[in-house]
């Protein structure tokens, strides 16, 4: 049995290594919920199921299932916080235990890496299906000490929700998980044309060919600009990196003027459950450094007042 | 007249189809449930803007056309999946991709910028390896300077893990000869 309301805080990459307060605006909110949260000693990349399953699809398996054994030895679940290393580890969690050979070759070549063996013991998740299924939006109403009023262009991701026969968490041609959480928030959606594309980054086309990358950023950009929201919302460090870099990029090589703060999900929340500005971290960002959401100071205080 | 037509149509014989890399593509994949209807390329977002046609690269892998391997096309599926969600023979293109790319990479055909982030997975155990300004902000937000993954530890001294990954994984095939030419130029 895994421990209840605990998890494997699952870091990867770029949120560690490029967007640090988002790790820290996601252990902030999972431990005002109530939740524990377990260091992964050791872990590894996921491996990034773009650029290393194209590689070797078997050894992609191997890495993967190293991270996961880390945390089944825990006894948690996984948390993460990425679409790509959701995709990854919940594809490869999954596709172990019904694939009895693969997990076999996986467990022979595991014994190369240490002391590990793959058991199926435990499910992986992403904060944003932990806050809109199981928190809900019921649940982390009279959590939050304000509200955030503003107008956010979600961005959902491809590996979040595709392929939906794998992920089983709702219909990746009109999801509403995000929104209806938000609305608590005080955020407003706001609908822009092709919402649901791909920023352009992942598959690693970005490293392979980033004018081809750059290209398709740049229309999800002129949609996203004519839909005027006060940031963008999204739920992957992948794409929350595109979008920062890339909107600076066109700035600078095709003239645009584009300044939309980049906010991820669990700095959204922890924001709004009360984390100080200076650790949601947006002065670090490279877009809308100044933004300090539409804050409104109401709830608690002036209740109890 | 008819010898003209003749001329121009390029025909596939049984001596251009590849039998092994097609069986091996089949056993992997559901290609041969592909009808060549077009809803994949029609839903492929890097295909709007690039050259990308995955129907015809499924064309290509049923006709057991081994220069598909070399078509840099393959390397510009940003895997959104959309193809997957939306073919009516479930033919999965994306994961048929992610196969064909497997045999290219296997033949050495792998773009260096691909190489490098190997590199980066084999030397950190990170695809993004952190940097002196990141540890700086780590701390000014209260978090451990390092995070306690495997690089961590090879700070410490203790590589093992690293080492094991650099030795058994991702062992990838020499640059081609043709490209080190190239580069020296």
């Amino acid at each position: 049995m895994v421990k209840e309301k605990t998890f494997s805080f699952f870091l990867g990459c770029i949120m560690p290594n490029r967007y640090p307060a988002i790790e820290k605006a996601t252990k902030f909110v999972m431990k005002k919920l109530g939740y524990e949260i377990l260091e992964m000693e050791r872990a590894t990349c996921c491996p990034a199921p773009g650029v290393f399953r194209s590689f070797n699809k078997i050894d992609w398996m191997v890495a993967g299932a190293r991270n996961l054994c880390i945390a089944e030895k825990m006894d948690a679940d996984i948390l993460t916080v990425c679409n790509g290393c959701f995709g990854t580890l919940q594809e490869i969690n999954k596709h172990l235990k019904e694939n009895e050979e693969h997990r076999e070759i996986v467990n022979e070549k595991l014994k190369l890496l240490g002391d590990y063996e793959f058991k199926g013991t435990i499910d992986v998740r992403h904060v944003t299906e932990v806050l809109g299924y199981e928190v809900g939006p019921w649940g982390i109403e009279d959590k939050i000490v304000r509200k955030a009023n503003a107008r956010a262009a979600i961005h959902y991701g491809c590996h979040f929700l595709k392929p939906t026969r794998i992920r089983e968490i709702e219909s990746s041609e009109g999801p509403t998980i995000i929104e209806e959480f938000i609305e608590v928030l005080g955020v407003e959606s706001v609908r822009f044309k092709e919402q649901l594309t791909c920023c352009g980054a992942g598959g690693g086309v970005k490293a392979y060919d980033a004018k081809a990358s750059d290209t398709i950023f740049e229309e999800k950009m002129k949609n996203i600009n004519d839909a005027e929201p006060d940031f963008i919302l999204d739920i992957c460090p992948f794409c929350h990196l595109e979008y920062e870099t890339a909107q600076d990029q066109l700035n600078k090589n095709k003239g645009c003027n584009y300044d939309y703060p980049v906010i991820h999900l669990s700095q959204l929340v922890a924001f709004c459950m009360g984390l100080d500005r200076e650790f949601v971290g947006l002065q670090y960002q490279l877009m809308g450094k100044d933004y300090n959401f539409g804050l409104e100071e109401v709830t608690k205080e002036e209740e109890a007042a | 007249m008819a010898k003209t037509e003749e001329n121009r149509r390029e025909y596939k014989t049984e001596q251009d189809f590849d039998k092994e890399f097609f069986k091996d593509i089949e056993r992997r994949s559901n290609i041969w449930q592909c009808i060549q209807c077009g809803t994949c390329t029609a839903s492929c977002e890097s295909g709007r803007w690039t050259a990308l046609k995955t129907r015809s690269i499924l064309r290509k892998v049923v006709l057991g056309d081994l220069s598909v391997l070399e078509d840099p096309d393959i390397w510009l599926c940003t895997t959104c999946y959309n193809c997957y969600e939306r073919c009516p023979r479930d033919v999965r293109p994306t994961d048929v991709i992610m196969e064909l790319r497997n045999y290219a990479t296997k033949r050495g055909n792998i773009s260096p910028n691909h190489r490098a982030v190997v590199g980066y997975l084999k030397n950190f155990g990170h695809a993004v390896p952190i940097n002196d300004e990141i540890r700086k902000r780590r701390v000014e937000l209260g978090l451990e300077e390092l995070p306690p993954t495997a690089f961590k530890y090879k700070q410490e001294g203790d590589d093992k893990d690293l080492k094991k990954f650099e030795e058994h994984l991702f062992d990838l095939p020499p640059v081609k000869e043709e490209k080190k030419k190239g580069e020296e130029k």
